[in-house]
């Protein structure tokens, strides 16, 4: 019976707390234990991270280990470089009109952030970082790794801390193409089985090794930022579209810092 | 025991796991020392106790993942009857029935916080999670019961030793 009354009690509080979670009035308590937690979390990231390395390369040698971590952020930088090139030939040669857009879009400006925790959750792919609404961040920004390939956006906002879902996240939408081909897709994130790129047209040009960015298509992300490469291509002839499995250009479970796009502002498209 | 004493102990069970189990993945998914640690000691010095520990911790968890405040609370009820209807049935090695209910409070623990993902518009791929989230986060959390279950039976038995003699010194 005392079990049953805790169970009533407890229950119908943690609804109460979700509830009042969802409304915000909770956040100022989340800002203050983010604020007093995040260095603890820090240190204790920084004390596992030689374990989990160690763990992920039992078969490597410690150089190896930074050498491929120094070549995988060359490669995504270069990456990031030729989908600019490639982006700008296309620009110019083919989307004139893309130049009146690029105009009317302002400088981008970047507020260099730390993570500061990762969302334990299995069913979320979520990190938290050190910048809030005090800083000018706002819902819905892009954020960026060092390499400058999108990371996620902003989907909630403290004063001193957000949280950023990434592009990984089995609820990530993100409307991309494919630089070589121009094809069109939505590449989404999964229950740990990384990124895909779907609903593309079955005749798509696509291949293994084609760049992927974002096609600013909706308007919640600017255009031609990278996102990964793709992998490999799945699926049927017979199938309605074409699937492929993209890689992440930033190596999404070891970000350390993280930028902010400010300048950009998602645009909320209404039906007509 | 006190066992209130060890509740900045379980805090850092939960600082611990929300900062660096994602570093240390199994089969796709992280583990939940939390909840493996709470079921060991419902078991193991009865559920009473973990009545107290489970809303503070679970608030503790929330309030520092991008989770609604409650949300692990209510995924982490079930942890009570489980280990109450463990203590009807008892056997004659408490360990791998242990296990079981671990992998059973996992199991429950998931789908109760699928629940709430999906009422405040979050919701996980319920087709998918089944095989990727749900079966191996029960067994990953089952495999890692010895670490935690060990060192609770430990101290209890310790603290059992120690508390006859102390009645008698006073």
């Amino acid at each position: 019976m005392r079990t049953l009354v805790w169970l009533l009690v407890v229950g119908l509080f943690a609804l109460l707390s979700i509830v009042l979670s969802q409304l915000g009035a909770l956040d100022p308590f989340k800002n203050v234990a983010l604020t007093v937690t995040s260095p603890l979390e820090r240190g204790l990231r920084r004390a596992a991270s030689p374990a989990a390395d160690f763990l992920d390369n039992t078969a490597k040698r410690q150089d190896l280990e930074g050498e491929n971590r120094l070549l995988r952020q060359q490669i995504e930088e270069l990456t990031a470089e030729i989908a600019s090139l490639k982006e700008s030939q296309s620009t110019a040669a083919d989307l004139a009109g893309l130049a009146e857009i690029e105009k009317g879009r302002p400088d981008d400006r970047f507020l260099v952030a730390r993570v500061i925790a990762r969302d334990p959750s299995n069913l979320k792919e979520r990190l938290a970082i050190d910048r809030g609404s005090n800083d000018g961040v706002a819902e819905g920004m892009v954020v960026m790794s060092q390499g400058q390939s999108v990371v996620g956006v902003i989907s909630k906002v403290l004063d001193d801390f957000a949280w950023v879902t990434l592009i990984t996240d089995p609820n990530s939408n993100v409307n991309a193409m494919v630089l070589e081909s121009r094809a069109q897709g939505v590449v989404s994130g999964s229950l740990h089985s990384g990124l895909s790129m779907d609903l593309s047209p079955q005749d798509a040009k696509v291949e293994p090794g084609n760049t992927v960015a974002t096609s600013g298509l909706g308007g919640n992300l600017p255009q031609a930022l990278l996102i990964g490469q793709v992998a490999a291509v799945r699926g049927e002839p017979q199938d309605l579209f074409k699937e492929a499995e993209v890689e992440p250009a930033a190596s999404l479970s070891r970000l350390e810092n993280v930028l902010v796009l400010t300048s950009f502002v998602a645009t909320h498209l209404t039906s007509p | 025991m006190r066992y209130f004493l060890f509740v900045p102990l379980i805090l850092f069970v939960v600082l611990a796991q929300v900062a660096t189990a994602s570093y240390f993945p199994l089969m796709g998914v992280a583990a939940n020392p939390l909840l493996v640690v709470l079921m060991c000691w419902a078991i193991v010095r009865g559920p009473k106790e973990t009545m107290v520990l489970i809303p503070l911790a679970g608030i503790f968890k929330d309030l520092i993942s991008s989770d609604p405040v409650g949300t692990s609370v209510l995924a982490l009820l079930p942890i009570v009857p489980l280990a109450a209807m463990r203590e009807r049935w008892p056997t004659e090695s408490d360990f791998l029935p242990t296990l079981a209910v671990v992998a059973m409070a996992s199991l429950c623990y998931h789908l109760l916080y699928m629940m709430v993902l999906t009422a405040v518009g979050d919701g996980p791929p319920w087709l998918q999670s089944p095989t990727r989230v749900l079966l191996p986060a029960a067994l990953f959390n089952a495999l890692l019961t010895p670490i935690f279950y060990l060192p609770v039976r430990w101290a209890t038995s310790l603290s059992e030793m120690v508390r006859p003699r102390m009645r008698v010194l006073g």
